[in-house]
């Protein structure tokens, strides 16, 4: 059984199961360096919020995976990755951790701690549950 | 599919009369019945409201309820009342979203919100005045006969809920204003919205929600011509793939030439279709004239609006309900239904008043030219974005809601160029502009507006003292 390192809301069920190194998106400048080293498809996504513009290019251009540390299916994102297919898990939150996101009550420490223990892990997406989707190690 | 096969449809019960629908999601709503019973999501939730209401403004009303010139304090109450549920349906879990990274979007939503609660009134009696109210209702009529047109349910619902219930929560929560304040110009508001949402229905009901989440607008000739147009998709299949890759992209684009809202997608149906399958119509706005950074997107030669008819199979996802809700989004249960979908059809409307007979279908196999556009235009739109501060931000995304959002009944009733000239549409009210300065502290726009108007824990009641004449008679 691989290790779940995170879980979240699962977006959409889905048989896909991308796999892949996780980068960590702080800025829109990332963003637009990540699609010009062509090298997106290597990549499943991490994000702080929900909202759909700050990847916007990401996903337009093919994106695998995403992992956001807020937000719900129902969001911006969470709609346009239904739409795209593009396997997200939501409001990620770490399995060793007890840290849970609080909309307006949660400070930088919770998204930094994850941050921190996912950037640069090689990882697959369980999206086939209805509810939950999970971060699994895939080292 | 995955964990569907073999899961027989069941979404069709969810039009019986004792069906209270599924809970899309675990939270409950109290707003200002406190003391009283939860109410849940979706068809339930719309059933208690209703029960709980004084007046029957949530019932079928007639036109000529609809032609009255004012609400009764009753009526504005249950009105806000069944908004703020409504806004906490639709929008609590989206709220849960966070930073952007991108474009400040709570902090230019509050600032909008206000903004509207403020300047609306004015324009939209003054549209009233020019039209009467049988030329508002007539706007929503022309919803009927039309894609590609703003006049839908997320614009509408939004002068109501947007413009009247989050922008006098605001208002309140910010202490600017009191319960009783503003009354006549809630009335003004939410007459309008009253007389567009009924013209566009004709069925009595003004939303979504009071219709088990059904915006079946389309006159059936009109469904037809579009129908016909419909290409067979097999899933899996690269044609299946172009067009919900063209879907997506094109909705990406939309909400981003809308700043990161809902304002860029207008979904209508399900309308049931002879061979059991559903239709799904999408207008997705993806180039906008009076925004000024939607230049790179008529660089791109884009049209002012993509409409997709998607066909969806409902046996084939063991589809147990869907939603298109009041702010023009298709939810369904289970949630993909992309693998669903079983037959496409695209149409373009170059510009919002082309007529009709002009609207043109593009072919699924001519689709990925298109396709590059949007792209195209997205990574332009992204990099101008980017570059942007964090002021001209928030005042485009407010101008995004406070413009828009009554745009296209503007724009249809010929006032928009009479609220630009006389009415000074594209200034920013002194009322509103030091709150620039406020929505940062205490967290309010962080905070406040999530716990406040999300929530439904805001919408204060007019208070039983409060006249029908009540404007704010002192500031002190």
């Amino acid at each position: 059984m691989a290790e779940v390192l995170a879980e979240g809301f699962n977006v959409f069920d889905t048989g896909k199961s991308p796999s892949g190194t996780v980068k960590y998106l702080s800025s829109p400048a990332d963003v637009i360096s990540l699609i010009q080293s062509g090298k997106l498809s290597e990549h499943i996504l991490l994000v702080q919020g929900g909202t759909t513009t700050f990847l916007a290019p990401a996903l337009s251009m093919g994106a695998i995976g995403v992992i956001t540390m807020s937000g719900a299916p129902e969001s911006h994102l969470g709609i346009l990755s239904r739409e795209f297919q593009t396997p997200c898990v939501m409001t990620a939150h770490l399995t060793t951790s007890e840290s849970r996101y609080v909309v307006g009550a949660t400070d930088s420490a919770h998204f930094e701690e994850i941050a921190k223990e996912l950037d640069g892990r090689q990882v697959r997406l369980d999206c086939t549950d209805h509810e939950v989707g999970r971060v699994v190690a895939d080292d | 599919m995955t964990t569907t096969e073999g899961k027989r449809a069941t979404y069709k019960q969810r039009y019986e009369e004792a069906d209270d629908g599924l809970r899309f999601q675990e939270l409950t709503y109290t707003g200002n019945f406190v003391g009283m019973e939860p109410v849940t999501d979706g068809i339930k939730g719309d059933k208690t409201m209703k029960a709980r209401a004084k007046s029957t403004v949530l019932e079928r009303v007639s036109k000529d309820d609809v032609l009255r010139d004012d609400f009764t304090i009753d009526e504005l109450n249950d009105l806000n009342n069944y908004l703020a549920w409504n806004i906490w349906d639709v929008l609590v879990m989206r709220a849960t979203e966070g930073v952007s990274g991108m474009i400040p979007r709570q902090e230019y939503e509050i600032l909008a919100f206000m903004h509207e609660f403020y300047r609306w009134p004015e324009l939209l009696r003054m549209t009233t005045d020019e039209i009467g109210a049988q030329g508002v209702m007539d706007i929503g009529a022309s919803a009927r006969r039309e894609i590609g047109t703003k006049v839908n349910s997320v614009h509408d619902w939004a002068i109501g809920a947007v413009g009247f219930g989050m922008g006098r929560c605001g208002l309140l929560a910010l202490e600017a204003i009191g319960a009783d304040d503003y009354v006549g110009e809630s009335n003004d508001i939410l007459k309008f919205m009253q007389r567009v949402l009924w013209g566009k229905r004709q069925d009595g009901y003004l939303l979504n929600s009071q219709d088990r989440y059904r915006c079946r607008i389309h006159e059936q000739d009109f469904l037809d011509q579009l129908v016909g147009q419909v290409e067979p998709l097999e899933p899996g299949s690269p044609k299946h793939g172009a067009f919900t890759q063209f879907n997506a992209a094109a909705e990406l684009l939309s909400f981003l030439d809308h700043y990161d809202c809902r304002l860029g997608l207008g979904d209508t149906g399900p309308y049931e279709l002879p061979d059991g399958n559903i239709l799904i119509l999408r207008d997705l706005f993806v180039n906008e004239e009076v925004f000024h950074w939607s230049d790179v997107c008529e660089d791109a030669k884009l049209p002012h609006c993509y409409s997709l008819a998607l066909v969806i199979d409902p046996e084939k996802m063991g589809l147990n309900e869907i939603r298109v809700n009041d702010i023009s989004t298709t939810f369904t249960r289970p949630k993909n239904y992309i693998d669903a979908i079983v037959g496409g059809a695209v149409f373009a409307r170059e510009k919002w008043d082309t007529p009709m007979g002009e609207v043109y279908p593009i072919k699924i196999d001519d689709l990925a030219e298109h396709l590059g556009r949007v792209q195209t235009a997205t990574l332009k739109l992204y990099t101008k974005t980017s570059k942007m501060c964090r002021r001209d931000l928030i005042w485009n995304g407010q101008y995004v809601y406070y413009v828009d959002m009554i745009l296209p009944h503007l724009r249809r009733a010929g006032t928009y160029d009479k609220a630009c000239r006389d009415y000074d549409l594209w200034e920013v009210d002194q009322r509103v502009a030091n709150y620039y300065y406020d929505i940062t502290k205490r967290g309010f726009a962080q905070e406040t507006v999530p716990s406040k108007i999300f929530s439904g824990a805001g919408y204060l009641p007019f208070s039983d003292k409060a006249s029908l004449r009540n404007s704010k008679g002192r500031w002190l």
